[in-house]
């Protein structure tokens, strides 16, 4: 296990290191000085140099990067340029609310995904299977922003059971904050839920034709015995994989899904650092982003090999 | 004789291979979502009169028979809107997708030149994909600020690595073959071979990307507006009008109808395009 992560390790670190130049760089390719935006229209030479000297603007660039790194390891991101307030502390506030979208779409994922793979690998009826073909098909498909718009129209407007949108702290009130979390956390979780699914179908499929289930079939084991000992053990570690990169999905998807249903996260926050040019928030939760995909990725990485002892010994 | 003729049928089937993917239910259910919303956008000026950025007095009107879709906030009507924001989001992923497949399939041939092309390919590649979804859209929108041409160059970007990908790995399949290893040692040279050879052979599964980058950029054209970070109004693309209609779905639901519709048709009919091609290649 330790040299399995030892390979991967640095391969995940080199990416991160590459992507937080990126994004250093993208965001100093911007035509125009932050520092006399900063400052406002009125704003004195001298003003605006004082501005520049507090942002540290007027160093070599590579100083700036590695400034940036240093402070970005030690947690302290400075302040932001146009929302107002430390970055961190902008961040702080909006991560809880993202965490929490994310994992209840994540076991959304899951509960939606399983079910609808085992129906769709086990049924004997060729319309069920199709049926699981056709609805996978169409949830895919559709953006989040429709999905969104179309939840918010049957259980808000039509059935009056779901609030349209809003946040509610889970500490304060856990039933109401529930209610507010269902409808983004569903519309977050359907595409993924459908790429897992089709996965998983596909993969207790291709278990369901191997000799080892023939030969169990034919010692007796039962059918329920046999996909869930059996198919589905065998049929888990690539689905893993396949969740692992819909993690990254669900981040990404958040900025959408945050927007229709007013949900206070990062996506919000990224989407107003990008309105609003405020580069510092946008550079660090961009950097942010990627981090914790690539840390994701690598934990799938350990989650296959944990599931799937050969993988161990290569 | 026979072998000629043997030949030229695995030929004619190998070309119909994609046409037999597409005459089954699911292409033509594709086909026929995508022609009527790409038509229904071609002919915007010739179905509506109407100036789509015109504003009435009549603000959020229901649909009627002045206004088929009804009018929006602005009291814009909105069959014009959707009609013409199909024309707007249509003319930007015709565009930006093949400019984005041409670029990825460049980095692909580059990569197949040199090992150490490859591995600075590929490096890259590793890059953009660690951005996940629409997250570097969100950045090169930071940069360049939102507008029509960062639309479309998001787009491209994002289908850059998904090209260039696959076409990486057809080569790498088909350089290995027989009748690629012959023409090496026929003599031809390396880009003959490459180029010749093995990039025709190779292109089978960039044909069904394609047709998934179609749907992607519909998808991320939509999602930018969404945010409003796309084209700028009173220009309407159909993520805009959605975008618009949030705030009056509790009062006004027909208001969204319009763009709910053609977005999804476009967007899935692109899908079941895609796979209808999947299968008839994998056939």
């Amino acid at each position: 296990m330790r040299t399995f992560l030892l390979k991967r390790l640095p391969s995940g670190l080199l990416i991160l290191l590459l992507a937080s130049f990126l994004v250093f760089l993208i965001l100093r390719l911007i035509p125009g000085d932050p520092a006399t935006t900063l400052a406002g229209p009125d704003a004195t030479p001298a003003t605006v140099d004082a501005i520049r000297t507090q942002l540290g603007l007027d160093q070599p660039l590579f100083s700036q990067y590695v400034h940036w790194l240093g402070h970005l390891l030690t947690g302290d991101l400075g302040p932001s340029y146009a929302i107002g307030g430390q970055v961190s502390d902008l961040i702080g506030n909006g991560l809880a609310a993202t965490v929490q979208l994310t994992l209840g779409a994540l076991l959304l994922v899951v509960l939606l995904a399983l079910p609808l793979a085992v129906l769709g690998a086990t049924t004997r009826h060729r319309a069920v299977a199709a049926t699981v073909q056709a609805v996978t098909t169409a949830v895919l498909a559709v953006p989040p922003f429709v999905t969104g718009v179309l939840l918010v129209l049957l259980f808000a407007v039509t059935l009056g059971l779901l609030p349209a949108g809003g946040h509610e702290s889970l500490l304060d009130a856990p039933d109401l904050a529930v209610q507010y979390l269902l409808m983004p956390a569903l519309c977050l979780a359907l595409p993924s839920a459908a790429v897992l699914a089709r996965y998983l179908k596909n993969g207790i499929d291709r278990a369901l034709g191997e000799d080892y289930v023939r030969t169990a079939t034919a010692l007796g084991v039962s059918r329920r015995r046999i996909l869930w000992q059996h198919a589905l053990p065998n049929a888990l570690p690539p689905a893993v994989t396949v969740l692992g990169l819909q993690i990254g999905q669900l981040i990404a998807g958040a900025v959408l899904v945050e927007r229709i249903f007013a949900w206070p996260g990062l996506g919000q926050l990224i989407e107003q650092g990008v309105l609003r040019r405020d580069y510092p928030v946008v550079q660090d939760l961009l950097l942010l982003v990627v981090a914790g995909y690539v840390a994701v990725q690598l934990l799938t990485d350990l989650a296959y090999a944990w599931l799937d002892p050969r993988v161990r010994w290569e | 004789m026979t072998t000629t003729a043997a030949l030229s049928r695995s030929g004619a089937r190998s070309r119909n291979r994609y046409l037999t993917g597409l005459l089954t239910w699911r292409g033509l259910t594709g086909l026929a979502l995508v022609g009527v919303v790409a038509l229904a956008g071609l002919l915007a000026p010739l179905l509506s009169g109407t100036d789509p950025n015109a504003q009435g007095p009549l603000a959020l009107a229901g649909p009627g028979a002045e206004h088929p879709f009804g009018t929006d906030d602005l009291g814009r009507d909105l069959f014009a809107r959707v009609l013409h924001g199909i024309g707007t989001d249509l003319s930007i992923i015709l565009l930006a997708v093949p400019a984005g497949a041409l670029l990825g399939c460049a980095c692909a041939l580059l990569a197949a030149s040199s090992r150490w092309a490859d591995l600075a390919v590929q490096r890259v590649f590793d890059l953009l994909l660690s951005f996940p979804g629409l997250i570097l859209g969100l950045a090169v929108t930071a940069v360049l600020g939102p507008g029509r041409w960062t639309v479309a160059l998001v787009i491209a970007i994002a289908e850059v690595p998904y090209f260039g990908r696959q076409l990486r790995a057809g080569i790498l399949v088909q350089r290995e073959r027989e009748y690629a290893v012959a023409a090496r040692v026929g003599g031809a040279t390396r880009s003959r071979v490459l180029l010749r050879h093995v990039l025709p052979n190779a292109v089978d599964p960039l044909i069904v990307q394609t047709a998934v980058a179609l749907s992607v950029g519909v998808f991320i054209e939509g999602a930018l507006s969404f945010l409003g970070l796309g084209v700028r109004p009173p220009e309407p693309t159909l993520g805009s009008i959605l975008s618009q209609s949030v705030a009056y779905l509790a009062t006004d639901p027909a208001f969204a109808a319009g763009p709910l519709a053609a977005t999804t048709a476009l967007v899935l009919g692109f899908t079941l395009v895609a796979e209808a091609l999947n299968r008839g290649i994998r056939r």
